[in-house]
């Protein structure tokens, strides 16, 4: 059984109606519910969008691999972020061979550090070709910061532009770091033998 | 069993992705016999025609889940005693109560490193090397 090990945030919006979920870093949410809107705000971060457009069905995740999926270690993470999401999607009666996907994210914002979003955006590509996923949209790479919406039953999707998102840059690598020790370090806490 | 070199792997599961990652992590454990599938129904006639000692599979898979497809391996002549690896997005202390029940010999939780992969692998054949 696949599950997202974080839950995002709630709420509805008073203003457009919509429930938003916030989808952060390390989170995955998927949803047949067309009154949600998944949120994220994107720096050198990565977010998948997929879709179904007969099953209805749409989700996102939020993920950084800090060496930008070059070493295995950070491979395993990605790989795994993105079957988490493809795997809830099946769940709720998506097809693989109907999955249509936007890519954001990947931007390099802190000028001088190695273009750990390029790489980011590379893996994310390459594992939506070699899983035979159709890239239909999104936008990546560049400077800037995003703020992403996407409507997961539609497929619709918009961003916005982040002003400053060097310290957000920032957080997102802290963040990746401390999630793969952590995950190298998890603990297989079922014992058999 | 026989040590790294002559072990003949499967790796089941319906991401190339993930196939070819697990494939590369057995590769630099010793592990070069190794075939790859995206489902179960796939790999079963590999399975019964080709020397295999440890099937590694995925639970979450369209079609015939991990379980599933252990349940049919064991009430198989050919494949009872193939050694089988359950993968599997966490350790789900049911679900793997549910694999030992049907004949798992162990399990492995994504994303695990090269040398959970290795312990793995040895907890049920032996020393690679």
């Amino acid at each position: 059984m696949i599950q997202a090990a974080a839950q995002p945030r709630r709420f509805l919006n008073p203003q457009d109606g919509y429930v938003h979920v916030q989808v952060t870093q390390g989170e995955t949410w998927v949803t047949a519910d067309a009154r949600e809107v998944l949120t994220t705000v994107l720096g050198s971060c990565i977010a998948a969008c997929l879709h179904d457009p007969v099953a209805k069905v749409g989700g996102m995740n939020h993920f950084l691999l800090p060496d930008g999926g070059g070493q295995d270690r950070a491979a395993r993470y990605g790989v795994n972020a993105m079957e988490i999401l493809i795997n809830g999607l099946l769940r709720q009666g998506a097809a693989r061979a109907r999955l249509e996907a936007k890519l954001f994210g990947g931007a390099s914002v802190i000028a001088g550090l190695s273009d750990v979003g390029a790489g980011n955006v590379a893996f994310a590509e390459k594992f939506l070709a070699d899983e035979g996923i159709a890239l239909v949209g999104g936008d990546v790479r560049g400077t800037r910061a995003r703020r992403v919406q996407f409507w997961p039953v539609s497929g619709r999707a918009r961003q916005l532009a982040v002003s400053d998102g060097r310290t957000l840059a920032a957080r997102e690598l802290m963040v990746a770091e401390a999630t793969l020790q952590q995950e190298s370090e998890a603990p297989h806490d079922v014992e058999l033998f | 069993m026989p040590a790294a070199a002559k072990l003949h792997v499967v790796v089941v599961d319906d991401q190339l992705t993930m196939r070819t990652l697990v494939r590369t992590g057995l590769q630099q454990i010793g592990i070069v016999n190794s075939r790859d599938f995206p489902g179960a129904a796939e790999a079963w006639t590999s399975i019964q025609t080709h020397p295999t000692h440890v099937v590694i599979s995925d639970f979450n898979m369209p079609g015939m889940d991990g379980l599933e497809f252990l349940r049919a391996m064991r009430a198989c002549d050919t494949m009872k005693n193939v050694a089988f690896i359950l993968l599997t997005g966490r350790a789900d202390k049911e679900l793997v109560a549910r694999a030992v029940q049907f004949g798992a010999n162990n399990y492995l939780v994504k994303p695990f490193t090269v040398a959970t992969l290795k312990q793995k692998i040895e907890q049920v054949v032996g020393p690679l090397s």
